[in-house]
């Protein structure tokens, strides 16, 4: 009974809202108030659905929330703000490499490494100086199945996993837009490649390792995010090039 | 007519430009009616300095008062001083005199370089 009337509760949310909670995913290109009115919906989730079941993913929250509130504070009201998020995690085959035999020593008897890649999420903003933003966050996990045999003879397993977090940022300026080498490089785990020309791109990267703490996942998406706009400083963004 | 000089946008700042209808009691920048709808009638910037910002991200105001730190936190990633300051002197530069730099860069023309937000 008590179920039933969240479940009624639930078939009232946004049609995104909804998609969160049954498939951990939705693809969607939507305006800045459209957007508003969704993270409005999520914000009262917690003070409506009490079913640990139906939670939203904890990425909702630490990343899809707080990208959203930051990039559509720069896009005009017809700004278009495409995302594609699947939040179900890592473990499904087609997110999954082949293994490999790697070699070993004694007292380990074979060792097996894959990775499972996992793009939990893509972005592109339409920004109001005319540039497009893309950003793709992926988590890449090693994973090593060590097989070992101790001095008794006795055979043990072991897993071991190492998680990174991949950042791609993109920055398409608009036509004739100025781009300024910044006076300091960035910090050496972002790389930086900038193309020049009639609409200059710049494409940062990064890995950076998994945080323990996920709360603080958005500050790592938008410092390396920063790169992209430190070649057009503040207040100098809208500036097109005086012939 | 005054214009809010309030400072828009997370990345790519501009200014509010709506009709101001106040002056903001601490650092007596013009504000619209919504930018003056803080506590005490202080404008976002100031009233994010002053512990009133927002923690939760789903509020609407978060953003806002999140820039300030943002850029201060990744200029020291990135010991690229300049880059808080040209976030704090566009900021300023909203109302101070002389700082106009930045403002006169036509933010509130109608052609497609400004920012005023509608
Ligand atoms: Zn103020
Ligand atoms: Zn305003």
């Amino acid at each position: 009974m008590f179920w039933r009337k969240q479940r009624a509760a639930i078939e009232g949310f946004h049609p995104l809202h909804q998609s969160l909670i049954w498939h951990r995913s939705f693809s969607v290109s939507m305006r800045p108030a459209e957007w508003d009115a969704l993270i409005r919906g999520l914000a009262r989730h917690e003070s409506v659905v009490r079913r640990r079941r139906w939670r939203l993913p904890a990425r909702t929250r630490t990343a899809l929330v707080p990208l959203v509130r930051v990039l559509t504070e720069d896009m005009r009201p017809d700004g278009v703000l495409s995302v594609a998020l699947d939040l179900r995690g890592p473990k499904f085959p087609e997110k999954t490499g082949p293994r490999h035999e790697m070699p070993v020593q004694r007292p380990v008897t074979s060792m097996k490494q894959w990775f499972v890649v996992d793009p939990w999420l893509r972005l592109r903003a339409e920004l109001r100086d005319g540039s497009v933003l893309e950003l793709a966050v992926t988590d890449r996990i090693r994973y090593r199945r060590i097989r070992k045999r101790n001095p008794r003879g006795k055979i043990k397993v072991k897993y071991k996993t190492k998680k990174v977090l991949r950042v791609d940022a993109t920055r398409r300026l608009a036509k004739a837009a100025a781009v300024r080498r910044p006076a300091s490089p960035p910090p050496g785990w972002i790389v930086v490649r900038v193309k020049d020309g009639p609409r200059p791109v710049i494409r940062a990267t990064a890995k950076i390792p998994a945080a323990a703490d996920e709360r603080a996942l958005v500050e790592p998406i938008l410092t390396v995010s920063t790169e992209l706009f430190r070649w057009t400083p503040p207040g100098t963004g809208a500036q097109r090039r005086t012939a | 007519m005054t214009r809010c000089t309030v400072t828009t946008g997370f990345f790519v700042l501009g200014r509010c430009g709506r009709p101001s209808v106040a002056a903001c009691p601490q650092c007596a920048r013009p504000v619209c009616d919504e930018h003056a709808a803080g506590p005490n009638g202080l404008c976002p910037e100031c009233a994010a300095a002053q512990g009133y910002g927002s923690h939760d991200a789903h509020d609407p105001g978060w953003a806002g008062g999140y820039r300030r730190h943002f850029y201060q936190s990744t200029s020291s990633t990135y010991q690229d001083r300049a880059w808080y300051s040209s976030f704090d002197s566009y900021d300023r530069g909203s109302f101070e005199r002389g700082g106009d730099h930045s403002f006169a860069e036509g933010d509130f023309d109608d052609d497609d370089t400004g920012f005023v937000d509608s």
